[in-house]
């Protein structure tokens, strides 16, 4: 039995902005969820006006004050990758209260761009960090470096428990590489839009350069701008749209911990908690998803998730790809976008997954929607969506239905 | 003595005990009294049982490689040392710490095993401060 939360709101609108990728000159990570915002208004026939919840990792009073509305729900949850997820969670929760009508759960992000205002390798908008906190004591001395170096340990664990390689989990960067060669507006999308673009074979991700071992560059996703904007509303206003609304049918979020160094289980995320909870609400099971969109930060992600959301046995969310079910006419279409390793991945990848998944069950895919490409990939009507933050810490899990 | 050029860490007064130790060759490690559960890393409450009775004790320096990772690239000081291999030790008393192994060949991964013991050295990185790094036996 679904519970009174579930459907008790619908996504009825996601947009990008308008150039997103490599963006041959930089725009602010500002200017990126303006441009996203205005498309998803005029998509949806929602003025920017009546938007009445903002939700955006840290910034939300910040985009409310430059559209010059004065929203009565303000959520800035920051948790990396899966922030968006979490957004739609508490969206659904204050619509369903009544607190809210219109909540606007916005995105933009110059991971590509910041190379070139503040140098390569350089984090945009992080503070000085707290040098008594646990990470800069007790991590910070080793010469971690960022996400690749950390996600690394996840996948020496698991081919150590499991007895899987890198080569099984390469399988995921192969099929997602396909998904992107359906997709325009995939940075890989093709060697003619990219030289790196196009096709790649599993000795391609095997021979390609080492990063942190045992992760090489096709392993480990891309790093990109991008603005993205989605709207969720209640039943009644969903209905008098021009757009067609996909329901919320279940949310749920949860963590492990936050600093890896408090992993349990290197093998294992909070997503199985945070898809218990979407599923339970939903009145649903992994059984009855028809697609899914998964966090591929690196591969290992991607892999040890799909086993999370009961999609896999454990240890084998890999074959999911390697057997063909996860490809373009596959059972399960899983990162249709071509995902964080092909399509596009900002830094956090949360909310591409929400457009994409948007965009797959509404239809708008289907008549080119608010970009003009084409990017109906599949006829399935129920979707898991999946975000992962930090490393492997924090998760949130959506299930959305077609109308 | 070459000067430490890798990040130093600061010490708090929670963690005081601990670098105190390390300065003088011993893993001091954080107990629960009432519970009597290790935890890493320090903490004023007991992540296990919400005790703020917190003890420190000499532990073996003792573990074995729960998982690793050869880094290709590092910043500062670490990029000279490039590769390297950071790996996330089980402590014999429980729970987990990270560090850079040594005694390990960076070049040759598939020689490195989970499951390996190692032992705790600490190496001077300032007058108060010497971090503690994990060798293979």
């Amino acid at each position: 039995m679904p519970s009174e939360l579930s459907r008790a709101a619908a996504i009825v609108g996601a947009a990008e902005a308008d150039q997103i990728g490599y963006l041959p000159e930089p725009k602010s990570s500002m200017q990126l969820h303006i441009e996203a915002i205005h498309n998803v208004s005029k998509q949806t026939g929602i003025p920017i006006s009546k938007i009445d919840g903002i939700f955006a990792p840290g910034v939300a009073s910040q985009i409310a004050e430059y559209l010059g509305i004065h929203p009565k729900y303000i959520d800035t949850t920051s948790v990396g990758g899966c922030s968006f997820e979490m957004h739609v969670h508490h969206a659904l929760a204050a619509i369903h209260a009544g607190v809210i009508d219109v909540a606007l759960v916005s995105h933009g992000e110059m991971g590509w761009s910041v190379r070139h205002t503040q140098g390569r390798g350089r984090g945009a908008g992080r503070g000085a960090p707290d040098p008594w906190s646990p990470d800069a004591q007790f991590t910070g001395p080793y010469g971690f470096s960022g996400a690749p170096s950390n996600y690394s340990h996840a996948m020496t664990r698991h081919n150590y428990r499991y007895g899987t390689t890198p080569d099984d989990f390469a399988n995921i960067s192969v099929v997602t590489r396909e998904w992107a060669g359906l997709n325009p507006r995939a940075i890989m999308y093709s060697a003619e839009t990219n030289p790196a673009g196009g096709p790649i074979t599993i000795e391609d991700v095997a021979n390609s350069r080492m990063i942190s071992w045992p992760l090489t560059l096709l392993h480990v996703c891309l790093v990109t701008d991008y603005g993205g904007a989605i709207l969720i509303t209640n039943p009644e206003i969903a209905r008098s749209l021009p757009t067609k609304p996909v329901w919320i049918a279940g949310a749920g979020e949860n963590m492990s911990h936050s600093n890896m160094l408090e992993m349990e289980d290197f093998t294992a995320t909070s997503a199985a908690a945070s898809a218990a909870a979407a599923y339970t609400m939903a009145g649903m099971g992994p059984e009855d998803m028809e697609m899914a969109m998964i966090y591929d930060s690196f591969t290992v992600t991607a892999g040890i998730t799909a086993e999370m959301l009961g999609l896999a046995p454990r240890g084998e969310g890999w074959k999911l790809w390697a057997d063909g079910h996860a490809s373009p006419g596959g059972r399960l279409p899983i990162n249709t976008n071509g995902g964080g390793l092909s399509f596009n991945h900002s830094g956090m990848y949360g909310q591409q997954l929400l457009v994409e998944a948007y965009r797959q069950l509404s239809g708008t895919a289907e008549d080119g929607g608010f970009s003009g490409d084409p990017g109906k990939q599949t006829s399935a009507r129920s979707c898991v969506v999946n975000g992962t933050g930090g490393s492997l810490s924090v998760t949130g899990t959506i299930v959305l239905v077609a109308d | 003595m070459a000067e430490y050029n890798k990040p130093i860490p600061e010490p708090d007064p929670v963690s005081q005990p601990f670098w105190d130790g390390a300065k003088a060759g011993k893993l001091m490690l954080p107990r629960c009294s009432d519970c009597n559960r290790v935890h890493w890393y320090p903490r004023v409450i007991c992540p296990h049982c919400h005790s703020m009775n917190i003890e420190w004790f000499e532990a073996s320096g003792e573990g074995t490689i729960h998982t690793f990772a050869v880094q290709m690239r590092g910043f500062g000081g670490w990029a000279d040392e490039a590769p390297f291999v950071t790996a996330y030790i089980d402590l014999n008393e429980g729970d987990r710490m990270a560090t850079v192994l040594r005694g390990v060949d960076a070049e040759k991964p598939e020689t490195i095993k989970v499951g390996a013991k190692v032992r705790v050295e600490f190496e001077p990185a300032s007058d108060d401060v010497h971090i503690p790094f994990w060798r293979v036996a």
